[in-house]
């Protein structure tokens, strides 16, 4: 019973106080922020607590029936806590990073009810077993991103996030469109129907078709990922928000739950999706080389690195599955750590432009040094808890047999060291080309500092995330 | 606590504790840098004869942290932990006061812990985990060098880190192709995949030892990089880790074939590497600049005589990486006495030092002697071995084996001459002799070269044959002087040529430093060296701007996708509201049209179903 209810407040929770919250700041900004922060922290600690549970084998669900196959049904089993787990407490350490950063601007109380909503969303989607409500709390996701890209209310802010809402909600019709197809083959949206009818029988191509849309845009992948980069106009939590925590790991999320625990899409799919995830993984770190802006830059690192945790999904063996979960977890500790770098970078110098930076490094020191950390995580370099998850993806991908494709995430690798190395040495590194900003405030530092600890902890003591992860893949491919 | 993990975790402690004691606290931080190598020099020696195996559950997927302690892994881990002991005692006097000594010696202490887990590693991600971890001192000790020393510093990263990445994949290939990752057990055929997992991880292992095409970034961290950074990683550890991994690689995971293509690509790699770089440094003005290219080319040495896959190229390979590592380690260091006394090391400013630093010059003779293959000094010995070997494969390498000899022969002459000999220049004149901190390490590792030369059975038939083991050798000794007279007469006549050519030159220009400058003048050599000195040929600058050219190419990709986004979709939008907003004018024409069109489409559609 208590663990029904730790999963019914892992998503209810921050539903409610996305709603309090805003409220609550009439009265006092201080008592909302920390409301705020409070909302996302109790569906952490309630997520994390489940984490024993489903270690041990078991399963939780509460379910409420409802007619015509729109039952209201939340599961929790290893990859949706593992999920739960990762999004909330990044998106926690984004909320303490918040405070210091969203303090000078308007609309804040907008700004979290929006956030909160987010994760509130993104924990109904993790735990949903219903296609209907996924689909639902996946449409929530884009209205809260809809609104916080375009924080600012600049016309170039609010196209750009009219871009990123247009070419998500398209991408999600289509894949609404499978859902119904789907339906009216097994006449359910319990996704355990789904699986036990598609046991036997293959799923049909125009399916697979129409729920990757869905998940492609969602995740930022060739060729529908230019809304990302753009939505680099939005406040820098947010950025960090929707690469780190939340936005794009709910495409890579609903492939791992639709195309390996719930169904497998014919053969051929296990080479078309590596082979676009490597045309995206090189194309985006092509584009990272070249861009000047900063925040575009980390941006397109996130595009490309996306490729990565799709090829670990895609290529159906235990250790690239298993790699790309380590994936998840790894780049959404370092990319949110590097987004929040780049806040304080970007609000003290007051510009983008990383060739109108340069010798950061005396000045903000800590942010340099977890910059650096996290870069060194994202690159794969040991100590850093990147560099086993990007092993196992490889290691995966060459079980699934394809050498060129394999060879080309080995391109896109080199190009991460690269385009990372002249980031972090344009911005951080030799002469000032602009001014000497200081450093952050307290609270943003320490977010980044323990994000970049994090990193290195993720590495170090890999044997904790990577038993879990071996008892989730296990579960997932249902051995 | 298991042995072999204190044998890791203590360097990395004591490197830490070392970071974290204050600034201001004087001498403490040498004294436990000295005290944290010494611990681990008498650690490691402890272990000679052992074997220990150790297996602790890691990362899952095959991926465990297992170690295995056996003859080879013993002997690299004390040559490494007594050259290291000796340069981190002289690291400690040459640094003392200056800012960043703190920070370098706190990394030589992590990169201890590192190199020791890497040799000791039985698991191949285990191995990777430690060996590519060095790449974040690595990085860290060139960047506290001087005010551009990050570039360097990230060039040698980005080299090292490439090729780390590449045999990454290479493990994961051979990983798959034998089902386990403990090199202990793998057997990988060397057909198919196979072939390419060897290709990636033989690039890994060459590129740590600095073998071309991967030294580049070696000659700028010389100049940039404080001093005891090129006698520790260039040019002793990442020789020994890298030589190592070549050897377990090719005898224990693939099994080299003698005539298979893997060994003739690896003796075309060792000779190229030994011709190109000692022709870079044969021209050089800078002491350090000038060592830092024998570190490359003496690579190519044992690159080539480990690539003849015959047991005395194989034994000879070997011999040569710990001579190397001994008598290179030290010539880094005498360039640093000089470098501390007469505060340059161009040698042009240099000159007739030798009387002013007699020891120091003691001790470059000895191990100039050692590296231009001079009897009864160790290189020789080792040198001559793996003539043997490359001459059993094919003349071609063997006399690009003693060209390069000549070379090195030549540019040692040049440096000696040009350094301590001649006319002592008037700036130089109140130069004394090094501190006792800094002579001791040196006069050690040169007395060192001696033995190794005189008592070559020691390191031979003790160290170096039961590492191997029976099958290798085939119980075979390869110690004492050399068998193959023809060998050992073909050496003195280089020998004799590379110091006529010396008088030569000497007398032509007038001085040490210009004892090679007709060779370096030969019409089409000296364009060459123009355009070599400039980075043209650099493959970090190639590389760089075949990147740039793949990245723009690709950005432009990345810009016409959006372009359809942000613009053709835009534009469609646009384009389908406006004509449907012109089809509802009010009009009743139009809409009778509409009417019209859409009842022919009706009755076309009800006869083609009729």
């Amino acid at each position: 019973m208590t663990n029904k209810i730790l999963l019914l407040s892992c998503v209810f929770i921050p539903l409610a106080g996305a709603i309090i919250a805003p409220l609550a700041g009439y009265i006092s900004t201080k008592f909302r922020n920390a409301l705020a922060l409070a909302a996302i922290s109790a569906s952490f600690i309630a997520a994390a607590s489940l984490i024993p549970v489903v270690l041990a084998g078991n399963t939780i669900t509460v379910s409420a029936n409802l007619p015509l196959g729109f039952n209201f049904i939340l599961t929790a089993d290893c990859l949706a806590v593992f999920m739960a787990t990762v999004s909330s407490f990044i998106c926690a350490i984004i909320v303490l990073y918040s405070f210091g950063y969203i303090s000078h601007y308007r609309n804040q109380n907008e700004y979290y009810l929006m956030v909160v909503l987010f994760l509130g969303s993104m924990m109904g989607l993790v735990f949903s077993a219903n296609l209907i409500f996924l689909y639902i709390f996946w449409e929530i996701t884009a209205i809260a991103s809809w609104r916080l890209i375009g924080f600012f209310r600049e016309k170039r802010d609010i196209l750009r996030a009219d871009k990123a809402f247009l070419v998500t909600v398209f991408g999600a019709l289509a894949m609404l469109l499978a859902f119904v197809l789907i339906y009216q083959k097994v006449g359910s949206f319990d996704l355990a129907a789904i699986k036990l009818y598609f046991k036997t029988t293959p799923v049909p191509d125009i399916a697979v078709i129409l729920i990757l849309l869905g998940i492609l845009t969602k995740s930022a992948t060739l060729p529908f990922h230019t809304w990302l980069p753009d939505a680099g106009v939005a406040p820098s939590p947010v950025t960090a928000l929707l690469h780190a925590a939340v936005l794009v790991k709910i495409g890579v999320y609903v492939f791992a739950r639709l195309f390996i625990v719930t169904f497998t899409p014919s053969e051929i799919w296990h080479t078309i999706i590596p082979a676009l995830a490597a045309a995206s993984a090189l194309v985006s770190a092509g584009a990272a080389l070249v861009e000047t802006d900063l925040k575009r830059i980390i941006a397109y690192s996130t595009v490309s690195q996306i490729g990565f945790i799709f090829l670990g999904f895609a290529v159906n063996n235990t250790i690239g599955i298993a790699g790309a979960m380590l994936f998840i977890l790894m780049h959404g500790l370092a990319k949110g750590g590097l987004f929040l770098c780049a806040g304080i970078v970007e609000q003290n110098t007051k510009t983008k432009d990383i060739t109108r930076m340069g010798g950061l490094i005396s000045t903000m020191p800590i942010t340099a040094l977890s910059f650096l950390a996290c870069s060194f995580s994202i690159m794969g370099i040991p100590p850093f808890g990147g560099f086993f998850s990007k092993y196992m993806v490889f290691s995966g991908a060459v079980g699934g047999g394809n050498i060129y494709i394999t060879l080309a995430f080995l391109s896109g690798a080199v190009l991460t060291i690269l385009y990372l190395f002249r980031l972090f040495n344009m911005v951080f590194l030799g002469e000032s080309r602009g001014n000497l900003a200081k450093e952050g405030s307290a609270t943003m530092i320490v977010s980044v500092a323990v994000l970049a600890t994090m990193s290195l902890a993720g590495g170090i003591y890999i044997i904790y995330p990577s038993s879990f992860v071996a008892v989730a893949v296990k579960q997932m491919v249902g051995m | 606590m298991h042995i072999l993990l204190i044998v890791i975790g203590l360097p990395i402690a004591t490197g830490l504790a070392i970071l974290s004691i204050p600034a201001r606290t004087k001498g403490l931080r040498e004294v436990l840098s000295i005290l944290g190598m010494a611990a681990n020099l008498v650690l490691v020696s402890t272990f000679f004869g052992k074997d220990i195996y150790l297996t602790l559950p890691w990362a899952g997927g095959g991926i465990d942290l297992s170690f295995r302690l056996y003859s080879f892994n013993s002997f690299i881990l004390i040559a490494a932990a007594a050259l290291g002991f000796l340069i981190t005692l002289y690291s400690a006097s040459s640094m003392y006061g200056k800012g960043y000594s703190r920070l370098f010696l706190a990394y030589i202490l992590i990169s201890f812990g590192l190199v020791n887990g890497a040799l000791l590693s039985d698991n191949l991600i285990a191995m990777l985990f430690f060996w590519e971890g060095l790449l974040l001192t690595l990085f860290a000790m060139i960047a506290v060098g001087n005010k551009n020393a990050f570039r360097t510093a990230t060039k040698a990263f980005i080299i090292v880190g490439v090729c780390d990445l590449v045999m990454m994949v290479g493990i994961a290939l051979a990983g798959h192709i034998s089902g386990t990752l403990s090199m202990s057990k793998m057997a990988v055929p060397m057909t198919g995949m196979g072939g390419l997992a060897f290709l990636f991880m033989m690039i890994g292992a060459i590129s740590k030892a600095g073998s071309m095409p991967f030294h580049s970034w070696i000659p700028d961290a010389a100049i940039d990089a404080p001093l005891p950074f090129m006698a520790l990683l260039p040019g002793a550890l990442e020789k020994l880790m890298g030589i190592y991994f070549l050897t377990r690689i090719s005898l224990d995971i693939f099994k080299l074939e003698m005539h298979s293509w893997a060994s003739t690509l690896m003796m075309t790699v060792g000779a190229i590497t030994i011709l190109v770089a000692v022709l870079m440094a044969l021209v050089q003005k800078n002491y350090k600049k000038l060592l830092s290219y024998h570190a490359i080319s003496q690579v190519g040495y044992m690159v080539l005589g480990i690539g003849t896959m015959t047991p005395v190229g194989i034994v000879g390979g070997l011999f040569h990486m710990i001579n190397n590592a001994m008598y290179k380690s030290c010539l880094f260091l005498t360039g640093g006495a000089v470098e501390k006394e007469a505060g340059t090391t161009d040698l042009d400013k240099l000159g007739g030092l030798g009387l002013k630093m007699p020891i120091t010059f003691a001790c470059f003779i000895i191990t100039a002697l050692s590296i231009s293959g001079v009897p009864p000094f160790n290189g020789f010995f080792s040198k001559e071995l793996v003539y043997d070997g490359a001459l059993e494969r094919g003349r071609i390498f063997y006399f690009a084996a003693v060209l390069g000899s000549f070379f090195t022969a030549a540019s040692f002459l040049k440096l000696g001459h040009a350094a301590f000999l001649g006319k002592l220049d008037s700036r130089n004149s109140k130069v004394k002799e090094a501190s006792w901190y800094m002579l001791i390490p040196m006069i050690l590792i040169a007395l060192s070269c001696v033995v190794f030369g005189i008592y070559n059975g020691l390191p031979i038939d003790r160290i170096i044959r039961p590492a191997l083991g029976n099958a290798i050798h085939g119980g075979h000794s390869f110690a004492g002087f050399p068998k193959n007279m023809a060998l050992v007469a073909g050496t003195v006549v280089v020998l004799i040529a590379a110091l006529l050519n010396h008088l030569y030159g000497v007398k032509k220009t007038g001085k040490g430093l210009g004892a090679v400058d007709h060779i370096h003048n030969v019409p089409g050599l000296s364009w060459i060296y123009d355009k070599a000195e400039r980075g043209y040929f650099d493959p970090y600058n190639i590389g760089r701007i075949l990147v740039k050219a793949a990245a723009l190419i690709l950005s432009s990709l990345d810009k016409i996708i959006d372009f359809f986004f942000s613009n053709v979709v835009v534009w469609a939008a646009d384009t389908t509201g406006l004509v449907i907003r012109k089809m509802h004018n009010g009009s009743h024409k139009m809409y009778i049209m509409w009417s019209l069109v859409a009842t022919v489409i009706v009755i076309i559609f009800l006869m083609r179903t009729m």
